[in-house]
Formats: structure tokens, sequence, C-alpha cells
């Protein structure tokens, strides 16, 4: 997974594989690569929404 | 010459004045001034010339204490207003004159549907111009950022709003991340207008470093929200560059700012609920997606499964045919072989039989061939013996061994030595 990738481009993404399956143009040789692609996608958006990052602690301790 | 003190003069004119004008008038003016002091409401009436905007009446007014006690509250209630400056009016007035302060006119009524209609037009007249700027949905138009997690938050730094909305926010129950910050503006009264736009440009200044820009205003009695109903403030927030989300609180009507912002809520924590909702909505929207895939992968994997051991188990039984046939091929294969062996023997076998045969014949005719030969060589040799020839009476001559065959070899005084078939005689060559 690109390491630049920002939130809206990483769900782009995931929206991709998701038609990509829904389509039927998945197929198992790609799957294990899609997965895992996938997986990180998934985490890095839940940790976007969800984890409190040190910048914004630091910016809410300040005030 | 008779002369009056002032007092006199104000007197008679005061005298004059209740006397001609002794009942109570509705008048319809604009507010320039509001005070309240000890109770009492003292304002200040102006009519302005459409053409310039400039002065052209002017008066002060007082509303005494036991009427203040029910207009006021009978004007908010109508109008969810505070009486203001800038307010057009309609009240029921009687003229006083009071020597010592003057003209001034003295309030006993108010007709607060006549203000209400009032504003009512003149946000329509911002409504129609903002429209017809083409700006009235511009920040309705801007779509939500999927992550909706930095709020830029104006309200009143002392007020309770912000603090709801912030609690609200950090202690959500999904986890979610947000990062509010105050830019602190006056939320009431005449000075909302410079306050609120400062606060804007500030955030616009940094608009980089958020994703929104919340303007709340904590709830409670109903106060001055005039401030909100102007133009200015309007295209300022309709064309802001980032979506605007207002809970002013207002009960009864929604302020201009409300209608041009990209979404409006009642409540400073529906305006937190809002956010929180779509940044859920995202959450699940992951979730679901993560779902479908991994839902997807399980079944993917399970039918390759199936599918691979079907196959695996009808490999052997298809591999035993196979070998059947192939064997049987091999079988064939072989014999074709050694039957192309035999044949090729058998011709070769043949081939050489001849050979043999015709070997024989040839050297029996060479043999044959070479006896006849012998024979006839035999033949030669007899007749050619010199002594058969001596005997006939033929002679070889030779000088120092070697046989004359030509006349020129002698000479005379040569000495010859003619051999016979039984001896030989000796000469010497006589003459020429």
């Amino acid at each position: 997974m690109d390491k630049k990738l920002n939130y809206t481009q990483a769900m782009q993404r995931l929206e991709k594989i998701v038609a990509k399956i829904e389509n039927g143009e998945m197929d198992i040789d790609s799957l294990t690569d899609n997965l895992k692609e996938a997986k990180e996608l998934v985490n890095f958006c839940k940790e976007k929404l969800t984890k409190v990052k040190s910048e914004v602690k630091t910016i809410l301790d300040e005030e | 010459m008779e002369s009056l003190t002032l007092y006199e003069l104000n007197h008679f004119v005061r005298q004059v004045l209740e006397v001609n004008l002794n009942e109570s008038y509705w008048l319809r003016a604009e507010l320039s001034e509001v005070k309240e002091n000890r109770g009492h409401c003292y304002v200040e009436f102006v009519q302005k010339a459409e053409r310039n905007n400039s002065i052209i009446a002017k008066a002060r007014g007082q509303i005494w204490a036991n009427k203040w006690a029910f207009i006021r509250p009978y004007f908010e209630n109508t109008t969810g207003q505070r009486l203001s400056a800038g307010m057009e009016v309609l009240v029921e007035v009687e003229i006083n004159f009071h020597e010592a302060y003057g003209y001034s006119l003295n309030i006993i009524d108010i007709d607060p549907r006549f203000t209400l209609g009032d504003m009512a037009k003149r946000r329509q007249e911002i409504i129609k111009q903002l429209q017809d700027e083409g700006v009235f949905t511009m920040n309705k138009e801007i779509e939500l950022p999927p992550l909706l997690q930095r709020i830029a938050v104006i309200s009143a730094a002392t007020a309770a709003g912000y603090q709801d909305f912030s609690n609200q926010l950090q202690n959500n129950p999904h986890g979610l991340a947000f990062r509010t910050k105050l830019f602190p503006a006056v939320m009431q009264g005449a000075q909302v207008e410079q306050s609120v736009i400062q606060a804007l440009n500030v955030i616009a200044n940094e608009m980089e470093q958020w994703d929104a820009v919340v303007i709340i205003r904590g709830g409670g009695a109903a106060t001055d929200l005039t401030g909100f109903d102007t133009l200015l403030l309007a295209e300022n927030v309709a064309q802001f560059p980032l979506p605007v989300i207002t809970g002013i609180g207002h009960e009864k009507d929604d302020t201009v700012i409300d209608l041009v912002s990209h979404t409006r809520v009642k409540t400073p924590t529906a305006a937190a609920e809002f956010i929180i909702q779509h940044q859920v909505a995202q959450l699940r929207h992951v979730e679901d997606m993560a779902n479908s895939i991994a839902q997807f992968a399980t079944l993917t994997l399970r039918n390759e499964q199936l599918r691979l051991s079907r196959i695996a188990s009808r490999v052997p039984s298809l591999f035993s045919v196979r070998k059947a046939k192939e064997e049987a091929k091999l079988e064939r294969l072989l014999m074709d072989a050694l039957t192309a062996i035999h044949a090729q023997t058998a011709q070769q076998q043949s081939r050489l039989q001849l050979l043999d045969q015709h070997l024989h014949l040839a050297s029996e005719k060479l043999l044959t061939a070479l006896r006849h030969r012998i024979a006839l060589a035999e033949t030669h040799i007899a007749a050619a013996n010199p002594d058969r020839v001596l005997k006939l009476g033929f002679s070889i001559t030779r000088i120092d061994g070697k046989a004359v065959t030509s006349a020129q070899q002698v000479e005379p005084g040569s000495q010859l030595t003619t051999t016979l078939a039984d001896g030989e005689i000796h000469s010497v060559v006589s003459g020429e």
C-alpha cells in the first residue's frame, strides 16, 4: 500500500476492490494480494477515523 | 417690554401641546438607539430620506417601567428578538413635552407584527440579493469531505454552547477522533456581523487545517439575532470555501445565515451529533467493505477447495484409463517395430544369398578365362624358342656378344661369332 495515500484515496481504492469483487472480476490469483491490500486500507481508514493521533492530542492539550 | 422666563415659555408650549395633541397616535419609525435604565426603556426614533438615507426626522422616546414590563415580553415572544437599533417599529405614542427635558414620545403600546413583517421583508430582500448574486446555494454545493474531523468553531468564548459541542464530540461512543478549536466571536447584538466575519477570515487563512466550520450559540432566552440577518455576513458564509454548519439556536425563524449555510441544526449538541453521524457512516462504510471483502475471500477459498478436491478425486480413475490406453498403444508399436525388423532382416538375407551366388559364378568364369590364357601363352612360348629356330637354319651373329641386326654394325676387321643350332663359327670380316 502506498504510504502517501490519504483517506479519500484509500476509500476509493477500497471501493474499487469491492466493485471488482461484485463484478466478478477477482480471480483466485490476485485474491491474496488484494485481500492483503484491502486489510491495510481498512486499518488505515479506521485509524484515520478513530485513533487519536498525537498531533490531535497535542493540539487538544494546548487548549 | 414684557418677557417670559424659559420655564414660562416651555410651560406655555407644553400647555398648547397638551390641549391640542391630547390623543395617542400610531407611529411607524426606525429605532436608532435603544437603552434600558432602571427598568425604563429609552429609545431614539429616526426617519431617513429614501433617496440618500439622510435623517429627515428624529425624536426621543421612552417606555416607562410599568409599560415596559408588559411590552418587552410581548414583543420578544412574538418576534423572537429584542427591541434594538435598526428595527422598524409600529408603536402607539403620546406626545410629551417637559419644561426641562423637552419633546419626547411616550410609548404606551407596540405592534410586534409590524416589526416581524419588516424583518421578514428585509430578510427576503437579502435572500433575493444573494440569489441574484448567485451565491445563495454556494456553501450548500460544497460536498462534505469524507473526513469531518477537524472542526473550527465560531462561538462566544464564555457560552456553554462551545463546551457542550466539544464534550459531545470528544465523548462520542464510537471512539471517533476529532479536533476542535474555538474562534471566539460576539454572538448577539450589533457586533455579530463584524465579529463573525473576522473569525471566518482567520479560519480562511488556515483553511487547509480544517474540514468544516461550525457557528454555534448556546440556546436560552430569546435574544437579539438581527446581527445574523445581514447581507454581508450571509455573503461571507455562503461563499466560505469550507462547509459551514450553523446551530444558532433560534426558536422561531431561521436567520439568513442558517439559510445559506451548508447544514443548519437547532443546537450546538445537534451540530456535534450531525458531525458524529457523518463519521459513523464513514466507519460503517469501511466496515461494510471490509466485511464483504472478507466474505468473498472465504467463499472463494471454500469454492476453490471444493473444486480442487472434486478434481483430485477423479484423477486416479482418469489416470488408470489413460494408463491402459497408453500401454495398449505401446504394445502395438512394439509389435509393429518387430514386424518391420523381421521384414528388413529377411530382405537383407535374400540379398546376401544372391550376392553369394553371383560371387561363385564370377570366380568360376574368371578361373576358366585364366586357364585359357595360360594355355595360349604356353603355345606362344613354345613357338618362340631360339633352339627351334636355329634348327630351322637360322643363325645369330654377334659382335662382342651383341646380336648384329644391321650391316652398319659391321666394319672390316670385325670379329663375328655366329651361333648355329649345333655350335658356333668365329669369323673376321674382310674388304668392304
